[in-house]
């Protein structure tokens, strides 16, 4: 790998007596999708927190795209290009789909004072451009829905919301979308619905690389060059899926026990296929 | 300055602190079983101590004379009333709004405290004017030299601890406020361990609306006048120094209260000539704190989950 | 591939210009409590019926539709009442008063009803703009066109000292600041007698270009109280604030306030600078509010620290909360109401702060959206006329 997008060297970070991050080494290479496993409380979410800024590291770097982001702000980080989703839905339902996914394009819109009072021609101007913009990007994802940009987002299904919350992160094309779980609460279909719609997206936008944490395999397996597994903060396993799912350390940190199969996808074992609780 | 005006003084500076504190309990007690902020707490104080003014006069229509007597029983009466009262405000109030949005729950006690402010000043007669508070403590006073003590300065103030400790000794030695406890730390996993939530909420409220009569009762006899905006003030020190003693901690929000009574004493002491400032200089004080260290000396429980 | 809304017929939206404009006058000139309460019930009847039979929507499109017809309208309507009472001192000072109120409740709304900055203080900044101005027309000679702005920026600038704890995350500090500074306010000023102490001050008229305001009206042959000139300047400050805040609100501005608002971890994540735009609310808010204060001096002429209380500035919130948090129009409804309510119906007076407490109780538990609710952001005129979902306080 040439020098990589996103480069986490020796991450670490403590809560108290907790350790979320025991010094984590995660590289991402530009363009690729890569995947962030492991079991629940392994510290993936935290990964993706310190990464944004959210909590700050007790230790170790963060690079991106040659900058230095370790100190950085969350909006430091969002102006250098790294967009996330929650793991946790967080959206402002009283406002309309629109204004949910233009959150997410705050540096692509022009905030002056003079501009948003007084040169309201100039503004719609603005507005209209943006408008058909985001109208495009979720009807990549869903017609319907697009039809539906004006209504608040208050009233739709959990899937509808996810997909707003994945328009909101690629609205200001990032180069690094950070995912987080995005198929909680969704059917196998609409989570492969979901990926290929990003897949989509991401053709459109030459050299988006991505990041996913995921619980559900299939998703992992099917989209992913490569993948790192987590547990209690420190990375234990790297590698295609199928070599991680091979390895008995991950298998052990899923299940206490080493078992092959288990992580196979497709295999008739209750465990694979029932829904991990978040 | 002389010795007397020291010991007037520091006098005054206890007695500030001690009523802070009770008030400070109040609001970190709720806060702490509900997350939730009671506005309204500064005027169940008023409340209480008009309560007890109320309960005064009906002894003294009945000649009940003797002032242990009419004391113990006016304490009693309005720690007893604003218990109900303040279990009766988590019942209708506060707890049906446990999972709208906290701001609601702080406008509506807001408004609550409007709502009993104004009853004071309109259901008693010529409410807009302050009342004298009976004098109910001995008045005697004895000299060491060019210091005087008050006996009832004296006994309000030794009162005044007690009741802070007997505070302290129910939430940290009975079986009571090892539910309290246990609600204020984590309130659904004490309720899978068999802990009768609401019970213990209706209960915390009453326990901190009692302690704002007692505290209330202590004014009226400290100062001999209680009027109808007497909680409002009161309400805002006791509900800084809970927050700068750290919301949740009670040793936090008895140790804010004398934190501020601290500061405005040393206040007084510094501006004489400016006696009138003197809240203006309390006020100042406290935003200042507030701008420079709101979570105060102690951390605030926070609870967002990312 | 845009979406507009179909043309609609403006009819609808003058009809209840004219209607609301002829209600006002009969409601003002009715003197008997009877005659008042039948009014009042004959509204709310009146009101029901119309939603209930689809009358309410469609002039609610009709007024989306053909905004600045509406709102020439409503400005022709305030102006039609004010020159209808034009020898009545009391109902043109309760009209400035109310619009006035309105300004001030404008700025709340940019400060907690966007931003969900809280701000118990608006009666003190209403009561720094009034002693800026004060102070300013009786002891200087600042031209009088600066003496808005200068109360305006001053309340500002005081209340740049509270940004700090206004900044924090949680509301209770901002609440618990701003209340305590409204009490410092009061307070202050009591205790100083260089600003008349707790009697107050006289403040003196308001000049433009060499005619004293306080001078009654002769024109001609027409004759008018001297508060018609006060009401229609409030008028005029009232639609310079109106259309501001209606076009913050309409911005990227107005959006990312309310991203802060309603979820401040994400609006860090996508980039929003959380602290400048809540300084920028609270500073606006006041700067509005110092400014009504600023022309409320002069239309009073004598000012006391009395006016200030912290009871006062509770019923400014609670006329943001009664009327629709964020909703311009249901702000307004409200100021008029909170101000004429107690004047017309005198019993209500010693109960106003109780009622209105009690009212916003009602309301917080069962309509948190209050009277108006607001509606999507139209970024562009004519474009969602719709009603967003009811969000409570937040």
């Amino acid at each position: 790998m040439t020098t990589p997008l996103l480069a986490c060297a020796d991450l670490t970070c403590r809560f108290g007596g907790v350790v979320a991050l025991d010094r984590v080494d995660f590289t991402v290479g530009d363009g690729e999708i890569v995947g962030l496993i492991g079991p629940n409380g392994s510290g993936k979410t935290t990964l993706f927190n310190v990464v944004t800024g959210i909590y700050r590291a007790d230790a170790g770097a963060i690079t991106f795209a040659g900058m230095d982001l370790s100190r950085a702000s969350p909006q430091a980080i969002y102006r250098a290009g790294i967009a996330r989703t929650f793991q946790r839905s967080r959206m402002c339902l009283p406002l309309s789909v629109f204004d949910n996914i233009m959150v997410g394009n705050h540096k692509r819109l022009n905030h002056g004072l003079v501009f948003n009072l007084l040169r309201r021609e100039a503004f719609a101007q603005e507005f209209r451009r943006n408008f058909d913009e985001a109208r495009e990007l979720v009807e990549i994802f869903s017609p319907p829905l697009a039809a539906r940009i004006e209504e608040p987002a208050a009233g739709l299904p959990m899937i509808d919301r996810r997909r707003i919350e994945i328009c909101r992160a690629l609205v200001s094309r990032p180069r690094l979308l950070l995912l987080d779980e995005p198929s909680a609460g969704m059917t196998h279909e609409e989570t492969r619905e979901l990926m290929d719609d990003i897949l989509i997206v991401r053709a459109r936008m030459a050299g988006l690389t991505i990041v996913i944490i995921e619980h559900e395999m299939g998703v992992i397996e099917r989209i992913t060059s490569r993948c790192a597994v987590l547990n209690y903060g420190r990375k234990i396993s790297e590698g295609t899926f199928g070599e991680v799912a091979r390895d008995p350390q991950v298998q052990e940190a899923y299940l206490g026990a080493a078992a092959p199969d288990v992580l196979t996808v497709g295999a008739p074992s209750p465990e694979a296929t029932s829904p991990e609780a978040t | 300055m002389d010795i007397t005006l020291f010991g007037q003084y520091l006098i005054n500076g206890l007695m500030l602190g001690v009523m802070y504190g009770l008030v400070a309990v109040g609001f970190t007690l709720f806060f702490g079983v509900l997350d939730v902020i009671k506005f309204s707490h500064g005027d169940v104080l008023t409340v209480g101590a008009f309560t007890a003014f109320a309960t005064f006069l009906a002894l003294k229509a009945m000649q009940v004379a003797s002032p242990w007597l009419q004391l113990v029983i006016i304490s009693f009466v309005a720690m007893m009333a604003m218990a109900l009262l303040g279990a009766l405000i988590a019942k209708y109030l506060v707890l049906p709004l446990r999972t709208a949005p906290a701001l609601n729950t702080l406008l509506i006690t807001l408004m609550l405290g409007t709502v009993l402010r104004e009853g004071v000043r309109l259901i008693f007669p010529d409410g807009s004017n302050p009342k004298p508070f009976p004098r109910l403590l001995p008045s005697d006073a004895y000299t060491f030299g060019a210091f005087t003590l008050r006996v009832d300065s004296m006994i309000l103030l030794l009162s005044g601890l007690a009741m802070i400790v007997a505070v302290h000794l129910i939430i940290n030695r009975t079986k009571l406020g090892l539910a309290i406890r246990a609600v204020a730390q984590d309130g659904e996993t004490a309720m899978t361990m068999g802990v009768n939530f609401t019970a213990v909420v209706l209960i915390t409220f009453a326990i901190g609306s009692a302690v704002a009569a007692f505290a209330g009762v202590m004014n009226g006899l400290y100062y001999n006048e209680i009027n109808f905006g007497m909680g409002l003030l009161l309400g805002v020190f006791g509900f800084s120094a809970a927050v700068v003693g750290g919301l949740g901690n009670i040793y936090g929000a008895i140790l804010g209260g004398f934190l501020f009574a601290g500061l405005q004493t040393i206040g007084a002491v510094a501006l004489p000539f400016a006696s009138a400032y003197k809240d203006v200089f309390a006020l100042a004080v406290l935003i200042a704190i507030m701008a420079w260290r709101p979570t105060g000396l102690i951390a605030e429980k926070t609870s967002e989950r990312v | 591939m845009t979406v507009a809304l179909k043309s609609q017929s403006s009819l609808p939206a003058l009809i209840f210009a004219a209607l609301a404009t002829l209600y006002g006058i009969v409601f003002l000139t009715a003197e008997r409590e009877r005659a008042l309460g039948a009014l009042l019930i004959g509204a709310a009847v009146a009101v029901v019926l119309a939603a209930r039979f689809g009358v309410a929507e469609r002039v609610r499109q009709s007024i989306g539709a053909n905004e600045r017809t509406f709102d020439i309208a409503v400005i022709v309507g305030v102006l039609v009442t004010a020159l209808w009472f034009h020898h009545e001192h009391f109902i043109l000072l309760m009209m400035a008063t109310s619009l006035l109120l309105m300004v001030a409740a404008l700025g709340l709304t940019v400060q907690f009803g966007y931003a969900g900055v809280l701000n118990f203080a608006g009666a003190a900044f209403l009561g720094i703009g009034c002693y800026t101005a004060a102070v300013l027309t009786n002891f200087t000679s600042v031209p009088p066109l600066l003496i808005l702005p200068l109360g305006g920026l001053i309340a500002a600038a005081i209340g740049s000292i509270l940004i700090l704890p206004v900044l924090r995350t949680r509301g209770h500090y901002a609440a618990v600041v701003t209340i305590a500074f409204g009490i410092l306010f009061k307070t202050f000023i009591e205790v100083n007698d260089a600003v008349g102490g707790p009697q107050g001050m006289r403040v003196g008229s308001f000049t433009l270009f060499g005619w004293t305001f306080n001078d009654p009206i002769r024109i001609g042959t027409f004759e008018a109280s001297f508060y018609l000139v006060y009401a229609v300047a409030a008028l005029v400050l009232l639609v310079f604030a109106f259309a501001l805040v209606r076009r913050l609100e309409r911005s990227w501005i107005g959006l990312s306030l309310d991203a802060i608002r309603l979820d401040e971890i994400a609006s860090a994540c996508y980039g929003l600078d959380i602290a400048r735009w809540k300084i920028f609310a609270f500073t606006l808010g006041n700067f509005l509010i110092g400014m009504a204060g600023a022309l409320y001096g002069h239309v009073l002429g004598f000012i006391a620290p009395n006016n200030f209380t912290f009871g006062d500035s509770l019923i400014i919130v609670s006329i943001i909360l009664l009327g629709g948090i964020g909703n311009p129009w249901g702000v307004a409804v409200a100021a008029a109401f909170v101000v004429m309510l107690p004047e017309k119906f005198q019993i209500i007076q010693e109960y106003r702060f109780a009622l209105y407490a009690v009212l916003v109780i009602l309301v917080l538990l069962f309509r948190p959206e209050g009277l108006l609710p607001r509606s999507l952001r139209a970024y562009v005129p004519g474009w969602g006329a719709r009603e967003s979902s009811p969000e409570g306080t937040r």
